[in-house]
């Protein structure tokens, strides 16, 4: 037995324990298998892919904003998208990642809210029930080592009260009164959390879209797989309602003045 | 054998199933009660997800339940425990007790062995015989009862500091007297409170909010938690433990 | 094509994999998760069974994320046990384990129990993965206490430890890791067994585990008679686990003492291992196993 602690509960390397006394001939092997490698190749990358969705609380319900951009790579592939989901009257479930797994989770949700809807027992999923199926969904294909390269948001409202949720690809969850996925995580997060928060109960839609917008527009500025074309879903007491695709308007002469944004080699 | 070479190989970039969410959890347990804290803040990387995602649990009237490490795994095994728990109640019209609790927690966490879920566990409360305990774990399982435990982030920040405090490790007694084996309520709770807002300040991915538990035995009275706003009752048995939860504010910076 | 060899053959340890993880498809916990077993979990039911992870090579998956000194992003620490030593002699059995438990280089315990009660006559030290060691002696002495339900009479010491090697050998190259001793009385008198999760099993009089093994070695070698009185067994036991405190780095904290007579396990005594250094197991300034021996009347 090797009696160094720290190679003790795991399961021997080759590199490191070429004498072990181990009988079988198959060792355990982490290099590149071979034609006949058995067993299903899961999803490893995701591959035509959507980036940020933003989301906020505000005064009558969630406003959740993404653009209309599926990239391929770097190729800005599909430019007529639509990333934001309705689910029921309550809710929008928005996405970033993968596109293909993203159309895979509506139409589990569709067949979901059929399923729901012929039992006609006088109940419908609301978001937060819609964000715990996902979640278990999300969870379970992690746990099988097999993801859905996704990472949603989960925004509604019912019976007076607003959701905005999280789950990604690892089953991760977590709901605050500001959201964003991706680079959005990064550079809208802070300015709505600024905007936001204390100001929940008092933000007007007009104001919610103002900021929702804004920060679109900062995104667009800085990430490279963005598109100045977009949507926004609002839910509130009255349902949801998914706005037209609409395009910003957008100066670069400013760009020329930065060094290390425009053109400019040294 | 082309299996046997593995040096020099470049390993196949895989799909990791893990992620660390940040976050404290501490327990403490007195003669006839038990406190089990644990920040709110959630984060991944330097990216705070959320200021408020619980990380203890009530199980029972008499237990409670600290996870973290990867929030996935810390609530899908939070939900289990507490499914299994209301089996028990289905099959046995009463609550698990403390030591089988932990013991099943043992198991359950030992049933995953080689897919673990990467989340370390403190359980509290009040044993039958109306002692108050500490069960801490490891991610697959290994356990053992103690009266104080820190997990998580700043785990090395606080154990020791629970040590001195607590076991008073590296303090002599005043000559003619002796440490006491327990501490009253109220000055473990300062402890925890101290704890957490020095593991603020010296780490990152502790912050935003406290939550504490606590578990009294049977017929204790609830002196210590009077100084406290913020303090809810969340009993729902009568089977004479009640429990309390004391929610505080801890820096968000 | 060794996978083809994998995919055809019934018994490496792949092939175990593959059914365990044909058992994740079914309910995890059946009936027995109900009713009276509630508590008990997997070990309810006959063998108990795994998640593994669907991946091609699942011990590679756990090696990749389990800890590893080489590679500290590894994030799943397991506590790792330490010294452990048994020996026979004419009195019975003496046990002394240390109580340190270290994930990397933290100190996670202090205060672990190394020697598992598996019934009033069977004792069983941890060294390896803490988990492994509790849970397998555990479901040991669920096997031990069938044995006497069937067979009317205990289950012999051979028998038992061979019990758990036959286990451990089934989950060969999975990553279990457990280095025991179960230690006992039965018809033959008193017996020592090592385990170890490569399957190894010895009869013996002395062992030491761990590793701070070899420290506990030089003075268990060094002290050992076959005919040694009781009180100087369990002074060996003790010195030997305060030597390996003392020189090894993953062991130290306190020392466990038991003694396994004809009537069963006794508890001798925890010892302090600083304590021991500097006022020796009776606690008397000055008597201590290392302290004034080195500095005399220096200081």
């Amino acid at each position: 037995m090797d009696h160094f602690p720290t190679n003790w509960g795991r399961p021997r390397n080759d590199a490191f324990d070429a004498y072990g006394t181990y009988p079988i001939a198959q060792r355990p092997y982490n290099g590149l298998k071979d034609a006949f490698a058995e067993g299903v190749q899961h999803t490893q990358q995701p591959i035509v892919t959507g980036t940020s969705v933003l989301a906020i609380k505000y005064k009558d319900g969630v406003m959740m904003a993404a653009d209309n951009l599926a990239s391929y790579g770097s190729l800005a592939r599909f430019k007529d998208v639509q990333r934001l989901h309705p689910v029921g009257t309550n809710t929008v479930v928005g996405a970033g990642g993968d596109m293909s797994d993203f159309q895979y989770i509506q139409s589990l949700l569709d067949g979901l809210m059929i399923e729901e809807f012929t039992e006609q027992d006088g109940h419908s999923l609301g978001p937060a029930e819609i964000h715990e199926y996902l979640s278990q969904v999300m969870y379970g294909r992690r746990s099988q080592i097999n993801p859905l390269w996704n990472a949603l948001l989960v925004g509604g409202f019912k019976e007076g009260k607003r959701f905005l949720a999280y789950v990604d690809l690892l089953g991760t969850t977590y709901s605050a009164s500001t959201l964003a996925t991706g680079y959005g995580a990064y550079i809208a997060q802070p300015l709505l959390r600024k905007a936001v928060e204390g100001n929940e109960d008092k933000l007007t839609e007009e104001e919610a879209m103002q900021i929702l917008e804004a920060n679109l527009k900062v995104l667009y500025y800085r990430d490279a797989r963005s598109l100045n074309k977009f949507q926004i879903a609002k839910i509130t007491a009255a349902g949801v309602s998914i706005t037209e695709s609409k395009s910003m308007d957008t100066t670069w002469s400013f760009a020329e003045g930065i060094r290390g944004y425009g053109s400019q080699t040294q | 054998m082309p299996d046997m070479v593995s040096i020099g190989q470049p390993q196949q970039r895989q799909f990791n199933p893990y992620s660390e969410n940040g976050g404290t959890i501490l327990a403490i347990a007195g003669a006839n009660f038990s406190v089990i804290a644990g920040d709110t803040r959630q984060s991944e990387g330097y990216n705070i997800q959320t200021r408020y995602a619980p990380k203890v649990f009530r199980l029972t009237d008499k237990a409670v339940l600290a996870v973290n490490g990867f929030a996935a795994d810390g609530s899908m095994f939070v939900k289990k425990v507490k499914q299994r728990l209301e089996w028990y109640r289905h099959a046995h019209a009463k609550d698990m007790p403390l030591r089988a609790i932990a013991r099943l927690i043992q198991t359950m966490l030992y049933s995953r062995r080689f897919f673990p879920y990467y989340v370390y566990n403190i359980l509290g409360g009040i044993e039958e015989d109306g002692s108050g305990a500490v069960y801490s774990f490891d991610p697959v399982g290994s356990y053992e009862r103690e009266s104080c435990r820190a997990a998580g982030a700043a785990q090395s920040l606080v154990q020791p500091f629970l040590d001195n405090q607590i076991y008073f490790k590296n303090q002599r007694p005043p000559p003619g007297t002796s440490n006491p084996t327990h501490l009253p309520l109220h000055e473990v709770l300062s402890l925890v409170i101290d704890s957490f807002t020095s593991a603020t300040e010296r780490h990152i991915e502790v912050g935003d909010g406290l939550e504490i538990f606590v578990v009294l035995a049977k017929g204790s009275t609830t002196q210590g938690l009077e100084n406290f706003a913020n303090v809810q009752e969340m009993t729902q048995t009568r089977e004479g433990e009640r429990m309390f939860n004391i929610r505080r504010n801890l820096k968000r910076d | 094509m060794n996978s083809f060899a994998n995919r055809f053959s019934t018994t490496d340890h792949l092939r175990e994999l593959k059914r365990a993880q044909a058992n994740i498809e079914d309910d995890e916990f059946s009936d027995a998760a109900w009713g009276s077993e509630a508590g008990f979990g997997s070990l309810a039911k006959g063998v108990p069974t795994f998640s593994v992870p669907a991946v091609p090579d699942p011990s590679a998956f756990l090696r990749l994320h389990t800890d590893d000194h080489a590679d500290p992003k590894c994030r799943i620490k397991i506590q790792h046990g330490t010294t452990t030593l048994a020996f026979r002699y004419k009195g019975g059995v003496i046990v002394a384990v240390d109580s340190r438990a270290t994930a990397g280089s933290y100190v996670a315990s202090g205060t672990v129990k190394k020697v598992i009660e598996i019934n009033p006559y069977l004792l069983g030290t941890m060294a390896g993965g803490a988990a492994d060691c509790q849970y397998w002696e555990t479901y040991l002495g669920i096997h031990c206490r069938l044995h006497e339900l069937r067979n009317r009479e205990r289950i012999s010491v051979s028998a038992a430890s061979k019990y758990l090697s036959n286990l451990v050998y089934s989950y060969k190259g999975m990553g279990l890791s457990m280095g025991t001793m179960i230690c006992g009385w039965d018809k033959t008198g008193p017996a020592i067994f090592y385990v170890d999760s490569d399957g190894t099993r010895l009869k013996g009089d002395l062992f030491s585990v761990g590793s701070g093994s070899t420290f506990a070695y030089g003075v268990l070698d060094q002290g050992y008679r076959w005919d040694l009185p009781d009180e100087e067994a369990q002074e060996l036991g003790r010195r030997s686990i305060y030597a390996a405190g003392h020189r090894d780095a993953f062991s130290g904290n306190t020392c466990n003492l038991y003694h396994v007579k004809e009537d069963g396990w006794h508890f001798i005594g925890n010892y302090d291992i600083s304590k021991l250094h500097y006022d020796g197991p009776d606690n008397v300034d000055g008597a201590g196993y290392g302290y004034d021996v080195r500095v005399g009347t220096r200081s």
